[in-house]
């Protein structure tokens, strides 16, 4: 066959076929990658020193080995090859943590193999693998915590094993809903405690666009708005890491066509489970709910989707220094400085000692809801 | 299965489960309940001052029928002192606004207040079924900004109206799906009012569930009209009303949640989009604006689509842009905020025509009066040239305009 003769052009470089629509333009795999590579490192520009002799920021990349994280970490890896490759300076460099897939979720997929394949593709870099237990490890004081906040359903027993103890906690909260969201804070947690200890001043967080417009409105239906300001926008979360979402500009869509181009990922990630049809509503999860409305609103209006995200990250970090903040999940107690509104007063009856925030409230086994 | 005791007295038999939080009460308990929740909003907010003439805006739903029930009890109960007055406006929308008007006319009667009723034709020279014909079912709500107008004529400066923790809700999500960080900012007050208006409009209600409303007028017996307006809703806030129902289902507190969740985003949108700064509490325009509860702000429906295709437009004119750097790698700071994220301002100004709070030099509502009244014929509407025929006739014009159009 000819060599230029090309049937249809990737629209970008005109040297290859097109192998993949994206945002309506043909492109290659290859002008594909670097399109989507160049809406990540415009994310990290803060990290990139201007010499090579500038500091070098540590960051942290939580992996859950599923699509969006592990294509973050394959471009960011891409991006350092070729910076080493040509002498440029690398500006920060990260580790990757990984928290065993099978001790948060019930379903337990056997997840070795995908991990095996991550350190054989990615062997430059350090790599930790822990299970969602050793937070009782990790953060300490969590045991106090949890049996503080979940008051009489749950009677820690030290002498078990910490795997034993946080399923029975996580056993003593009743609604999805709840379980998902106490989990969440949970985990953040850990990775935050992990990334403190390994020196990590940052965390880099694989949210799409479109799992952060699903989390701004999970995150409002929960009564947690106040903490978007540093869950789904990039800024300072309240244990002093960063925390920056670099795939903010990229539609889940656009990350699975990614992994499709990238063979080495293939063994990596583990699929998602596609959802199932037969679930009622009120036995979704809100954060599910909320997936699936941004999924299926998301065909029709991506951008509308999309921009959600964009107007959370907008808000202005809470200002309220030293004010008390929630033991468990560390947002603010009350309202936010300016907001004059009195639904916290309403909750006089749920009568709980004031230590966690109104989101962690509402999650608590004891409520009836 | 024996009968359940009331949750909070725990004597009397329960017959209602809270949709808020599933408690299951007695009626006694839930009316009392309920009634003292609406007070500690008044108090905790200090909603009004002794002595304050408060002009409850009356439509016959449920809403304003318990909002008028609620605050005559309260009034009477802790004594407000407040000089309380019923205030209709008469939208001309036929077969709806008549019966309703008519359950507010009893219920002048029933809480022993004043009422006055106030007629689109007579604030603005045109029906809602006028307005509907000319400009069709879309950006039709000036129904709060009537109650505004009424108020000022009255001499009244506090207008308290029936919006619920569902509509509070609603707005919050509508908003957010909007991207109007303006809005988000001041949607979720109680008070809505700003420096630029005299008039002051506030919600009592607003950490009222829609459905403890229905039950509070079903238990209390009250009289209200039950007929949804006739306007479809406007595409966000049904989208937004669909998610928060299925979020009901999952959490009944959801409804509260969110709106204590729009409460505290509210006071984090950044000084210089929340519009006019100076007042902390601007946005009387928010509910004529974009629509307002169960009954107003109803539109055809495609403004998802609309705004879908703008942002694409935007994003398409990102990806052509090209970014020009300056040389000696000196760096140039984009206008940007003091958060370093890049922002709109929106400022609140007078309306030109009627001084009417308005972002625009002139409002809303008088833009709409212009474009009306340059379509209205000089002269009276004569006999034998009916609404229908000049509607037909304008339709054919449409048409045949179109076919010229696609001709060429």
């Amino acid at each position: 066959m000819p060599a230029k003769e090309l049937n249809k052009p990737c629209m970008e470089c005109k040297d290859a076929e097109f192998e993949l629509t994206v945002r309506k333009r043909q492109l290659c795999s290859f002008c594909f990658k670097r399109f989507v590579s160049h809406k990540v490192q415009s994310r990290l520009s803060v990290y990139r020193a201007f010499g090579l002799d500038g500091p070098k920021h540590q960051l942290l990349l939580p992996v859950s080995l599923g699509v969006s994280s592990s294509v973050l970490l394959h471009i960011l890896n891409s991006d350092r090859q070729y910076r080493l490759g040509s002498g440029r300076p690398l500006g920060y460099d990260f580790k990757i943590l990984v928290i065993e897939p099978s001790t948060i979720a019930a379903t337990g997929v056997p997840f070795d193999q995908n991990y095996e394949a991550l350190q054989k593709n990615f062997p430059m870099h350090t790599i930790t693998r822990i299970p969602f237990h050793s937070i009782f490890d990790h953060v300490p004081e969590v045991e106090g915590i949890l049996q503080e906040y979940a008051g009489s359903k749950f009677i820690d027993d030290s002498t078990r094993s910490n795997e034993e103890r946080l399923a029975a906690f996580r056993a003593s909260i009743s609604t999805p809903t709840s379980r998902t969201d106490v989990d969440t804070v949970l985990l953040t947690r850990l990775i935050v405690e992990f990334a403190k200890k390994s020196g990590c001043e940052s965390v880099m967080w694989g949210d799409s666009d479109s799992r952060l417009a699903a989390k701004a409105l999970a995150g409002v239906a929960k009564g947690r708005g106040a903490s978007l300001t540093w869950q789904v926008s990039d800024g300072m979360s309240p244990w002093g890491v960063r925390f920056e979402y670099p795939l903010r500009d990229l539609f889940k869509a656009e990350l699975l066509q990614y992994e499709s181009v990238c063979a080495e990922l293939s063994d990596i990630v583990i699929p998602d489970q596609p959802p199932s049809e037969n679930v009622l509503t009120k036995n979704l999860s809100i954060d599910e709910l909320m997936l699936r409305y941004v999924q299926n609103q998301g065909a029709k209006y991506p951008g509308v989707m999309a921009n959600v995200a964009r107007t959370a990250n907008k808000l202005n970090p809470s200002t309220s220094d030293g004010a008390p903040t929630c033991a468990l999940c560390a947002s603010l107690l009350g309202n936010v400085k300016g907001n004059s509104g009195v639904t916290v007063a309403n909750q006089a009856e749920d009568n709980h000692s004031s230590q966690f925030c109104y989101g962690c409230m509402r999650s608590r086994p004891e409520e009836l809801c | 299965m024996a009968p359940t005791a009331c949750f909070n007295c725990k004597e009397a038999r329960a017959v209602i489960i809270r949709p808020k939080n599933r408690h299951k009460l007695c009626r006694a308990c839930f009316i009392k309940i309920f009634e003292t929740e609406v007070h500690e909003t008044i108090i905790g907010t200090n909603l009004f001052f002794p002595g304050e003439r408060v002009a409850i805006g009356a439509s016959g739903g449920k809403d304003s029928t318990v909002l008028a029930a609620v605050l005559k009890t309260l009034n009477e109960r802790y004594n407000y002192g407040l000089d309380l007055c019923l205030l209709s406006i008469d939208e001309g929308i036929r077969g709806y606004r008549d019966d309703s008007l008519e359950t507010v006319k009893r219920n002048a009667v029933q809480y022993d207040m004043p009422l006055d009723i106030l007629g689109y034709s007579e604030l603005y020279g045109w029906t809602m079924d006028q307005v509907v014909e000319q400009v069709g079912k879309k950006g039709n709500c000036t129904y709060c900004g009537a109650l505004d107008r009424g108020a000022a004529r009255l001499g009244i400066k506090h207008v308290v109206t029936g919006h619920n923790a569902d509509d509070v809700a609603e707005t919050v999500m509508m908003n957010l799906l909007r991207g109007d960080l303006p809005r988000l900012s001041r949607g979720t007050s109680i008070v809505t009012s700003s420096d630029a208006s005299d008039i002051k409009r506030s919600k009592p209600l607003k950490y009222a569930y829609e459905k403890e409303i229905v039950l509070y007028a079903h238990h209390r017996q009250l009289d209200y009209f039950t007929t949804e307006c006739i306007y479809s809703p406007e595409a966000f806030r049904g989208s937004a009303r669909t998610l928060i129902k299925d979020l009901e289902k999952i959490r009944p507190s959801s409804i509260l949640d969110i709106v204590k969740s729009g409460e505290d985003m509210a006071a984090l949108v950044p000084v210089e989009v929340r519009g006019a700064g100076k007042s902390k509490q601007s946005g009387a325009e928010e509910e004529s604006a974009g629509g307002c509860g169960s009954q107003n702000g109803r539109t055809s429906g495609g403004e998802m689509a609309a705004m879908e295709k703008q942002l694409a437009e935007n994003d398409e004119a990102e990806s052509l842009e090209t970014e020009i750097k300056l040389p000696n790698g000196s760096r140039v700071k984009a206008n940007r905020g003091p958060t370093g994220k890049a922002v709109k301002a929106q400022t609140i100004k007078h309306c030109e025509r009627c001084n009417y709070i308005s972002s625009q030099r002139i409002c809303k509502a008088c833009t709409l009066l212009d474009g009306l009244n340059r379509n209205r014929p000089k002269t009276a509407i004569e006999v034998g040239i009916s609404m229908e025929d000049e509607e037909g006739s304008s339709t054919l014009m449409r048409q045949m305009e179109r076919a010229q159009l696609s001709a060429t």
